[in-house]
């Protein structure tokens, strides 16, 4: 039944890998210079992704508590430097150079962040649900050290500017924080007073604030107008019906309608030359490959190994909901990747670390 | 436990997406499926190279050419000054002068400023091969409608301009686009639709920028057909000459099947000018100008006819017996009716029916108009064409006016008024083309000939010598009518003796046409070859041209240099 499992991952990340790639050569064939930079790029980077995966999926899990607050200090470290030695591209100061690689850390953060959380959550089992919930040390054990461990990544991320991550990282604490039994009760209070600060604050920005914020949910705005972008995603995908206009052959995407089509909207290009039918496959591989990661998850009795895991599976799936729903224009758009499938190597690598670890579960269990 | 939750909020998110995916490509997948089309397919219109209009030999009146426009745009300027000098030694004006017009016509951005307007095609190659090392330099092709004679003939031909919001609301239906041109008055405007062709589009596949990729699919374009027109360039050129300071009208018309050979309407204009943007001065000036330049006299100007007029008066009389070649009248210079004195030119004494019309008197036509009467005239008026349509083949001809002494205005028709309709004045008003087919259908001995102007489009010849209506007239009453014609040019004391040429024989009537108001006659001389080597009939009308002897001698001057050049 295990083995089960781990074939049912394997197949369905197979699957993911590859229609992406075919998507990414799809939009970048026409320019031989960018076919080189994205697509090989990527080949040869899912070819040692997989490598790595099969190997990371043999590391026992338990090593990853030792590393949670090492790999958190060294990632808030680099997010640090990054306002040091970082450069800007595409309007964002994000990158850092590293042995002459370019990083994302902020990428990295959510994994970081996760481990970080497993453990702490692990070694400060939430007291709210025994105790008097309203006692001091209760109220600052199961929130404020863990928001606080949020909080600094989330605020450097946010000053890069990249809101989406930013969002993704205050998204993680409440996984995490839930899954590790912290009352829901006070957690739905505490995301509620979270949720009326946003508005509020919406009124106390200044207009040119504001449009900044706008810009910060839309990293790319165009010059044509905000909602360009989405309105070509949706003619892409739109216009691939049922069965899509063919490999490499979606006008949208080929006649340079459909920006970003290698990173965020790289769904738009599977959309449109496959369709309904090969977008459902890809949608369906994914919600197979997050279903059998939390089945796994399921299994794991290890405090830490079931609180990261569960985290990873909900960023995982989190990451997968809101890129697929940007894209259809049933979300507003913030820079999120779509995992295994957009172009960019630290997003990838990230993703073969957690699918690492989720495996490592599913293998773990044939030692019991 | 509370991965449960994990699983139930995952997979509803999952189901809204795949229900979403569902919506946008399979329910509204057409849809999209139209807007991704319209995204990338453009329609370029090609439009048909426009006919030509020649004359009777082939030569060009009106022809199509490409235009070299040089145009910059504001927003992709890098260099301006080095832009603007390397303009200047091309096209040979000063950097200076290329700065002002810059300055003058600069208007958004975006917009592109004209800097020079057909420019040869050496230095637009020139420009076109640096454009690379200049962003924003531009140089555009466009189609040009070229009159090589410039005013000569300009009303028959007319001319070719955008279409006017007015004109679009009542073509589009007949392929009509806003981007295009139609013809304006004259031969432009009557045969656009066979000179105009049909025009074509190209359909291309455009990426973002509004690039063509490829080319998809192609509607060729079928030019237009050419015109070929019965007017000699030659004729058209001296009429134009002979007419340059005044205002009136020089028709020239085969006799033999009613091509029009000249036709010229002083003053004109030149067609290029409705070409060209530099010339925009230049048309409001057409339209503003009280000589009314685009006016064309010829087909639309109604005039009184004067003393031509005695030509259906005389041929009345004679053919209702009323008088014959020998009745006499005796001239005193002028004709008392009541207290009131009708003037005659000179005091001719007794004069016959030759004398009377070769002298043109007055007070003989008198005495005819008092016998045969008003009614009578006005039939021979209209049975001569006057008051009617010639159906020349140009548009917005106009009628004429014959008065009718019946249902005359509020006042009853009076004798006086019988008197000045029997010398072509008061309430009766023609155009010159009426008055050439007037003394065409006498020369012709009754046989009225359609007037036309096209006599080939395309491969196809235009009917020609055609027969419009036939006049049964005695040939002695003809003989005499003509006779008197004669005399008038050759005759001794004739009125028209500044037309007698020694070897070309012509007939003819003069005409002095009071005007309104205190402003000069107008001077009518109309006429024709019958034995020259091309027959015609021509006219010769000068309006405020004083006496008629101005226009016989423009009528000298015009048969001439047709002699001359051995067209009779």
């Amino acid at each position: 039944m295990l083995s089960d499992l781990k074939k049912a991952m394997w197949v369905s990340l197979m699957i993911i890998i590859v229609s992406g790639l075919l998507a990414l050569f799809s939009a970048s064939f026409q320019n031989s210079r960018v076919t080189q930079e994205v697509f090989y790029n990527q080949l040869v980077f899912s070819i040692l992704g997989v490598v790595a995966i099969f190997f990371l999926g043999r590391v026992d899990h338990r090593r990853y508590y030792d590393l949670a607050y090492i790999a958190y200090g060294i990632n808030v470290f680099l997010l640090v430097a990054i306002f040091l030695f970082g450069y800007y591209a595409l309007g964002a100061k994000r990158w850092i150079e590293i042995f002459g690689f370019n990083f994302q850390p902020s990428e990295f953060m959510k994994l970081s962040l996760i481990l970080a959380l497993a453990r702490y959550y692990t070694d400060h089992k939430p007291k709210v649900s025994f105790y008097n919930p309203w006692s001091r040390p209760a109220i600052v054990s199961d929130f404020f050290i863990p928001f606080a461990m949020t909080a600094a990544p989330a605020i450097l991320i946010f000053k890069q500017p990249d809101l989406g991550t930013a969002i993704l990282l205050v998204g993680i604490f409440f996984v995490m924080a839930f899954a590790a039994g912290v009352s829901t009760k006070h957690l739905g209070g505490f995301l509620g007073v979270c949720l009326l600060a946003m508005p509020i604050l919406w009124h106390m920005m200044k207009p040119y604030q504001k449009d900044r914020l706008l810009v910060f949910l839309n990293p790319n705005v165009d010059p044509l107008g905000a909602g360009y972008t989405i309105i070509q995603s949706k003619i892409a995908i739109g216009s691939g019906q049922i069965f899509g206009k063919g490999w490499l052959s979606g006008t949208q995407n080929q006649l340079n309608f459909l920006p970003e089509r290698h990173t965020d909207f790289i769904f738009s290009v599977i959309g449109e030359e496959w369709g309904f039918v090969g977008s459902v496959i890809v949608v369906v591989c994914f919600y197979l490959l997050i279903l059998s990661g939390l089945r796994a998850v399921e299994q794991t009795k290890e405090k830490f190994s079931h609180l990261a895991g569960a985290g990873i599976v909900a960023i995982f799936a989190l990451q997968v909901i809101i890129n697929i729903g940007m894209v259809l224009g049933l979300c507003p758009i913030v820079g999120i990747t779509l995992p295994f499938v957009s172009y960019g190597r630290s997003s990838f690598l990230v993703c073969i670390l957690m699918f690492g670890f989720l495996l490592s579960l599913a293998r773990q269990r044939k030692m019991f | 436990m509370r991965l449960k939750s994990f699983k139930v909020i995952i997979t509803f998110s999952f189901i809204i997406l795949i229900v979403g995916l569902g919506y946008t490509q399979i329910f509204q997948g057409e849809y999209y499926q139209q807007l991704s089309v319209s995204n990338c397919i453009r329609v370029v219109p090609v439009h048909s190279n426009r006919g030509r209009i020649l004359d009777r030999n082939g030569i060009a009146l009106a022809d199509t050419l490409a235009a070299f426009d040089v145009l910059v745009i504001p927003q992709e300027l890098q260099d301006r000054d080095e832009l603007f000098s390397f303009l200047g030694s091309v096209l040979g004006f000063g950097q200076g002068r290329i700065d002002a017009i810059y300055q003058r016509k600069r208007t958004a951005s975006f917009a592109p400023v004209v800097i020079a307007e057909d420019v040869p095609r050496e230095k637009a190659i020139i420009l076109e091969e640096n454009k690379f090392r200049f962003p924003g330099l531009l140089v555009q092709v466009r189609s040009r409608r070229h009159y090589p004679f410039g005013e000569a003939g300009a009303h028959v031909l007319g001319y070719v301009a955008k279409m006017s919001q007015e004109r679009i609301e009542r073509l589009k239906e007949y392929g009509y686009t806003i981007d295009g041109v139609m013809g304006y008055s004259g031969i432009e405007e009557q045969y656009d639709q066979m000179l105009r062709g049909v025009n074509g589009g190209l359909q291309i596949e455009v990426n973002n920028r509004g690039q063509q990729v490829r080319v998809l699919g192609m509607k060729v374009a079928h030019p237009g057909e050419d015109v070929m027109t019965t007017l000699d360039a030659r004729i058209q050129q001296i009429a134009q000459t002979l007419m340059r300071e005044q205002r009136g009208v020089i028709i020239v018309m085969n006799l033999d099947d009613g091509a029009i050979l000249g036709m010229v309407s002083a003053p004109s204009f030149d067609p290029n000018d409705f070409a060209s943007e530099a010339a925009s001065n230049n048309r409001v000036r057409y339209f503003t100008d009280t000589r009314a330049p685009l006016f064309n006299r010829a087909i639309r100007g109604q005039y009184p006819p004067g003393s031509v007029f005695k030509i259906p008066v005389a041929i009345a009389g004679l053919y209702t017996k009323k008088i014959n070649p020998h009745t006499t009248f005796v001239c005193h210079g002028s004709y008392t009716l009541g207290n009131r004195a009708f003037r005659c030119s000179h005091t001719h004494g007794a004069q016959d029916f030759t004398q009377g019309l070769g002298h043109s008197c007055n007070v003989y036509f008198f005495n005819t108009g008092l016998i045969i009467g008003p009614k009578l005239m006005e039939e021979y008026a209209r049975l001569f064409g006057l008051g009617v349509f010639t159906k020349i083949d140009l548009p917005y001809e106009e009628r004429g006016h014959v008065p009718h002494p019946d249902g005359f205005r509020a006042r009853r028709w009076s004798k006086g008024d019988t008197l000045n309709f029997s010398i072509g004045q008061g309430d009766l008003l023609v155009t010159p083309i009426q008055i050439v087919n007037m003394i065409a259908t006498v020369a012709r001995d009754g046989r009225q000939i359609q007037p036309y102007i096209a006599q080939s489009i395309g491969a196809h010849a235009q009917p020609q010598g055609q027969v419009a209506r036939v006049i049964h007239l005695p040939k002695n009453i003809l003989d005499q009518v003509k006779e008197g014609l004669r005399a008038a040019v050759a005759g001794e004391g004739g009125t028209a003796r500044a037309v007698f040429m020694k070897d070309l024989l012509v007939l003819g009537k003069t005409g002095t046409a009071q005007s309104s108001g205190n402003q000069e006659h107008h001077a009518w001389f109309v006429g024709y070859c019958p034995s020259a080597k091309t027959r015609i009939a021509f006219c010769v009308f000068l309006e405020y041209g004083g006496s008629s002897y101005n226009a016989c001698r423009v009528s000298a001057q015009l048969l001439k240099e047709m002699k001359a050049l051995e067209i009779l």
